[in-house]
């Protein structure tokens, strides 16, 4: 099967599942005993003329699958409103968004540093003290709780040394974001593409060249980064290193030192063999991350889309909530896409 | 020394279990002889794990604290000193030789004793992880069963189901049916007086905190409902390689039933590594359980829930509440720490591939 019928196929099979999903979350909305209308609107607007607009404007008097069905096709046409902050979901979604993929990023960028050359490191001299430090980090990182390593990484990098601070996320300037929204009308496709990596705070800034906002931007976020990187780093590194130790230990790497190799190249080509599972740990750490690390976000006072999504579900706030769940279902899908490409890519017999 | 006498007691542990089948059915050890080595051998490789038995240790620990903790506390969790005495908030620990007059692990926010604090939680925290862990296996094994073995529509309509539960986000979908479900379990527990004193009882929690129990107990169903299809999967995934051996062909001719060829001939050939998932599960759950009760789903006051305590330390963290954030995030990491290295070796021990190697010495022992 080629390659593009291997991707087709894989996003029909994913369709169901997201109607599955978005079903679901309604089914959770719909679950609650009490009035949301009455959650969402202040105390001062408990006038019942009100609340009977906005309980027919969300189809609250109709029967559930009309609900269901208005909320769908609102969500496709992206006119759902947060009924909290009187806003389009979307917009909302989308202001958050990026600080997630910043902080998911950091995170992913730290994950790769430490797990990677520790697992090799690990299979090539096993049974050493490297080795023995892999598994302590693997049982670290699966028995520490996630909120308590936080308060600790609070308290040596913020506390003592300093080095970070807890409020707010730094953005462009505002010039620097007309600047890059503009773009598109002047330059119709580079410039839209360009637009679109620079709605990510980091990179606008870094294309604008405003270089202290990028700085700024790491040492808000690197704390956070590192320590969701801590906790899952020794796990993905148990399975880089048994995944190489499996790799280096096959027939044709046998062959391969046979044939009188050079050692570099040997391990070349048992990295390459060694790399189907490493990419599915990590692409499947990343699209958890991309999905909002709700506890770190907490912790850190980081306004992502975690938060933004225990806020909703905390206000019965249930049009964000669907609106949020099928953004991150799309993410999920994209990234385990990715991953699946990516193993295609790497080893043509998985694409039967 | 602690090796030979953990092997001897299992040894033992496992000829009582013979004796009793022995009652019922005259020819057991005979006829089971084969896999009675086997588990003599599985009990002498745990022995020899210096991990698996300090991991064994741990969780022995946590066994008997959870179930005496609530009854030898010092102090009840419900009663505030600070209404008396407000000097009695966050006082640090006290070690006897250096100060005395204070509580030995200092206090919390109420000026509660840490200790009885830590004695009641561990108790909630241990049983709400066993329970999520034993109702979402099951769930998770049988329907993994059924898909992996029966194929077809079926399989394709369970592997969508679980396809939807995971690929929502774990803690979101957690948090979500932790958020709405306390008020229908709390109707229920207003209804039905049984049911209440059974569960708090059961979390050594006292009756009329039912409104908190409710909240307890929707951390635990929104726990089994996101647990489950991890689990189905694996179980697929192994029934699928095993579903085309001989001997279930055998089985089939023979005319068993479905239901006992999955049971006494496809299960116990996967149940292995479902175990030790288990085990590692059994961690999970317990700091996932913290944490949705960090986020404030779980109980609230005066329900000492481990989470909760250092969620409401964080607020003060670290000038006054640091011990508070240390001690109790130490008792969940003991907790998890137990259960992880208790996995780890029993993903070795019962592997038969890694099994075989101990197996040579055990022989030399024997002879």
């Amino acid at each position: 099967m080629s390659l593009t019928n291997f991707i087709i196929r894989r996003i029909i099979t994913f369709i169901p599942t997201i109607i599955g999903v978005m079903f679901l979350t309604y089914i959770i909305a719909y679950a609650i005993p009490t009035d949301p209308v009455r959650a969402w609107v202040s105390e001062k607007l408990t006038d019942p003329t009100i609340i009977q607009r906005i309980r027919s404007e969300y189809k609250f008097d109709a029967p559930w699958y009309e609900q269901f069905a208005f909320l769908i096709s609102s969500l496709f046409r992206g006119e759902l409103n947060d009924p909290v902050r009187h806003k389009n979901v979307f917009d909302e979604i989308f202001s958050r968004f990026p600080v997630t993929f910043e902080l998911a990023l950091l995170a992913l960028i730290f994950l790769i540093i430490i797990s990677i050359p520790l697992g090799i490191i690990a299979a090539l001299y096993k049974d050493s003290l490297v080795d023995f430090f892999v598994r302590f980090l693997a049982l670290f990182g699966s028995s520490m709780p996630s909120f308590v390593l936080y308060y600790f990484m609070i308290l040596i990098f913020f506390t003592y040394f300093k080095a970070t601070y807890l409020a707010g996320v730094p953005t462009p300037s505002v010039s620097c974001a007309t600047t890059l929204n503009s773009l598109p009308q002047s330059y119709p496709v580079i410039g839209g593409i360009i637009s679109f990596i620079g709605s990510v705070p980091i990179f606008g800034a870094a294309i604008c060249g405003e270089w202290d906002v990028v700085t700024e931007t790491i040492k808000r976020l690197y704390v956070p980064a590192l320590s969701l990187a801590l906790l899952n780093g020794g796990f993905v590194a148990r399975i880089v290193r048994n995944s190489f130790l499996d790799a280096i230990s096959s027939e044709s790497i046998v062959f391969a030192k046979a044939r009188g190799l050079k050692k570099i190249n040997v391990w070349r080509h048992a990295f390459k063999n060694a790399l189907v599972p490493i990419i599915t740990i990590i692409g499947l750490n990343f699209g958890g991350l991309l999905s909002g690390a709700v506890i770190a976000e907490t912790v850190f006072n980081i306004p992502g889309l975690g938060r933004y999504m225990y806020d909703s579900i905390s206000r019965l706030n249930f049009p964000a909530l669907i609106g949020s769940v099928f953004l991150v279902a799309i993410i999920y899908l994209i990234v385990n896409l990715i991953v699946d490409i990516l193993y295609a890519y790497i080893d043509p017999r998985i694409r039967y | 020394m602690i090796r030979d006498l953990i092997y001897v007691l299992l040894e033992k542990t496992i000829d009582l279990y013979i004796k009793i089948r022995t009652r019922f059915d005259k020819e057991y050890m005979i006829k089971n002889s084969s896999r009675i080595r086997e588990w003599k051998l599985i009990a002498y490789a745990y022995s020899r794990s210096s991990i698996g038995v300090l991991g064994g240790l741990i969780v022995f620990i946590t066994i008997i604290l959870a179930v005496i903790g609530p009854l030898v506390a010092p102090q009840p969790y419900w009663v505030y000193p600070i209404m008396e005495n407000p000097e009695t908030r966050y006082l640090p620990p006290c070690i006897p030789p250096i100060c005395s007059g204070r509580p030995l692990l200092g206090t919390d926010e109420w000026g509660r004793d840490l200790l009885s604090i830590i004695l009641y939680g561990f108790r909630i925290s241990f049983v709400i992880s066993i329970v999520i862990v034993l109702l979402g296996a099951p769930i998770g094994i049988i329907l993994g069963l059924i898909s992996g073995y029966k194929g077809g529509l079926v399989d394709e309509t369970i592997m969508r189901l679980t396809d939807i539960f995971i690929s929502f986000p774990g803690l979101i979908l957690a948090i979500a049916f932790a958020s709405v479900l306390p008020q229908r379990i709390r109707e229920v527990l207003e209804a039905n007086i049984y049911l209440r004193d059974f569960f708090s009882y059961l979390f050594g929690l006292r009756p009329q905190e039912y409104g908190q129990l409710a909240a307890l107990l929707s951390v635990w169903f929104a726990m089994v409902i996101v647990w489950w299809p991890g689990y189905a999967r694996v179980v697929r995934g192994s029934v699928l390689s095993v579903r085309e051996q001989p001997f279930i062909e055998a089985a089939k001719l023979l005319g068993l039933s479905t239901w006992k060829i999955m049971t006494r001939h496809i299960l116990p050939n996967i149940i292995s590594p479902v175990l030790v998932m288990m085990t590692f599960d059994l961690a999970t759950a317990t700091l996932a359980a913290a944490a949705l009760s960090f986020l404030g789903l779980g109980p609230q006051e005066p329900v000492p829930e481990l989470g909760y305590v250092i969620s409401k330390a964080g607020n003060f963290f670290p000038e006054k509440s640091l011990h508070v954030v240390a001690i109790v995030g130490s008792v969940l990491l003991f907790i998890a720490l137990g259960w992880n290295l208790l996995g780890d070796s029993l993903r070795d021990i019962l592997d038969p591939k890694t099994r075989r190697s101990i197996e040579y010495r055990f022989e030399r022992r024997r002879r």
